[in-house]
């Protein structure tokens, strides 16, 4: 009986993932008009491309916390997209005088922050503007990773700072930073305690899945509003599901 | 070669994420290829922090020769990490004078830096009325004061029943239906972002 009810999880479970590729694929080879839907408006993206395009222009640095999250755990997610957001930013901030630099907590995430930094160069032509010690691993345990991160807020020139990946309440330190250097900060992470902080501490926060909309609010291009189509037809079919759950235990349908 | 490397990248990554995926669902049929490939995913991942912490040195190496403002701290880092690297080797993670390191210099560093994130906390929560000041700030400060307060015993007064009930209500129910609904939406996100990879659309790999 375990194994069976084991097989049927595992069946639905592999359903949903093909249910979400499929949805991916659907909106991103079918819809002419993909690249054209409205999205909502999400502050944080806003001020932060304004102020890199700032940074550009006035000779700053861009700062960008990819977080602790390690790519073999859950937290792999809001990893991958930190250095999604790494690469939109580079691009953006390729004319600058002052290259991003990075901070993060995993040796893996600091590997392939260098990557992703040398990839861009390498796309822009200006694979002399690459430099290793511009991806950082700033430390290991949450609060020397913060203590390690915070230097490079104060220190290197940096008008705006994007927090983007697994943090725990030891983000308010970073935000701080940003607050005293006067630096625009815009934070997202996947981490519950870490989003009420940030609530909190930041202007601009992401909360919930606004940070995996970062790749369509940065212009990333038609597989991330393929994605965040995919996103919205799922949540809704989940509040449904939920809906209809607590409807089926209110009548005593379902123990 | 600059062309075949970023493709052979794609590939690999692509089936390996595939199996590790099919693993979970079919452990009998990929179980067993899937537990290779999450094995040396560990062990290149102890790699990446052996590399992670030259690259730590190599930034403070630099910090200390462009002689700029904080360059001490560079060169008492670089100390404290040689030193500690060489103590560790020789009296192993769990010796004596390892522990001893442990539960003097970093527990203690990492508690003051503790204490210092809660003053931040405190002085963010005032400063949030003057950067945003809007009733869901109000409701948002009263309810951490008020959780605050239900959480431990009152100087005086000692625990007050009314406060701990609200307390465990606030924790039980608003905040775990709100923490659901942004954790189902982390989950969607956390799905998409995979299945881009998985796809070798977005390649955070150099691909």
């Amino acid at each position: 009986m375990e194994q069976a009810l084991s097989s049927i999880g595992n069946f639905l479970g592999l359903l949903f993932i093909l249910l979400c590729l499929g949805l991916i694929l659907f909106y991103f080879f079918s819809d002419p008009t993909r690249e054209k839907i409205n999205l909502r408006s999400i502050e944080a993206f806003t001020h932060f491309r304004r102020q890199i395009d700032l940074a550009v222009e006035a000779g700053k640095r861009v700062h960008i916390s990819l977080g602790r999250g390690n790519i073999n755990d859950l937290q792999g997610g809001a990893a991958l997209i930190s250095l999604t957001i790494l690469d939109h930013c580079a691009r953006a901030a390729s004319n600058s005088d002052r290259p991003p630099v990075t901070t993060s907590g995993d040796g893996v995430v600091t590997i392939l922050s260098q990557d992703t930094l040398q990839t861009t160069y390498r796309d822009l032509a200006a694979d002399q503007r690459y430099d290793p010690s511009n991806a950082r691993l700033t430390g290991l345990t949450p609060l020397a990773y913060a203590a390690g991160a915070m230097p490079a807020i104060h220190d290197e020139y940096v008008t705006a700072n994007i927090l983007a990946g697994h943090f725990g309440t030891e983000v308010a330190l970073l935000t701080e930073a940003g607050e005293r250097s006067q630096s625009l900060t815009v934070a997202g992470t996947d981490s519950i305690p870490a989003q009420a902080v940030l609530y909190a501490t930041v202007d601009e926060p992401l909360l919930g899945e606004e940070l995996y909309a970062a790749g369509a609010y940065l212009g990333g291009g038609a597989v991330y509003t393929a994605s965040i189509r995919m996103q919205d037809i799922l949540r809704w079919v989940l509040i449904a599901a939920i809906g209809i759950g607590a409807i089926l235990k209110l009548l005593g349908i379902l123990s | 070669m600059k062309k075949i490397l970023p493709v052979t990248n794609a590939v690999i990554a692509i089936i390996s994420g595939s199996i590790v995926l099919l693993g979970y669902f079919f452990p009998g049929l990929f179980g067993g290829i899937q537990s290779v490939l999450i094995g040396w995913a560990i062990i290149l991942a102890a790699f990446a922090l052996l590399l992670g912490i030259f690259n730590l040195m190599m930034v403070h190496w630099k910090k200390i020769g462009s002689e700029g403002k904080g360059s001490i701290y560079s060169i008492v880092l670089l100390i404290s990490l040689v030193l500690t690297m060489i103590i560790v080797s020789i009296s192993g993670p769990a010796g004596s004078w390892s522990l001893w390191i442990f539960n003097t210099i970093q527990v203690p560093a990492e508690i003051s830096l503790l204490a210092v994130l809660a003053f931040v906390l405190v002085y963010a929560a005032a400063r949030l009325l003057t950067r945003r000041f809007k009733w869901y700030t109000i409701l948002f400060l009263v309810t951490v004061l008020l959780v605050l307060l239900g959480s431990a015993p009152l100087f005086f007064v000692g625990e007050v029943g009314l406060l701990s009930s609200l307390r465990g209500w606030l924790a039980q129910v608003p905040a775990v239906a709100g923490a659901r609904g942004l954790l189902l939406g982390v989950a969607l996100g956390t799905v998409a972002t995979g299945l881009r990879i998985l796809i070798g659309i977005d390649r955070p790999y150099g691909g």
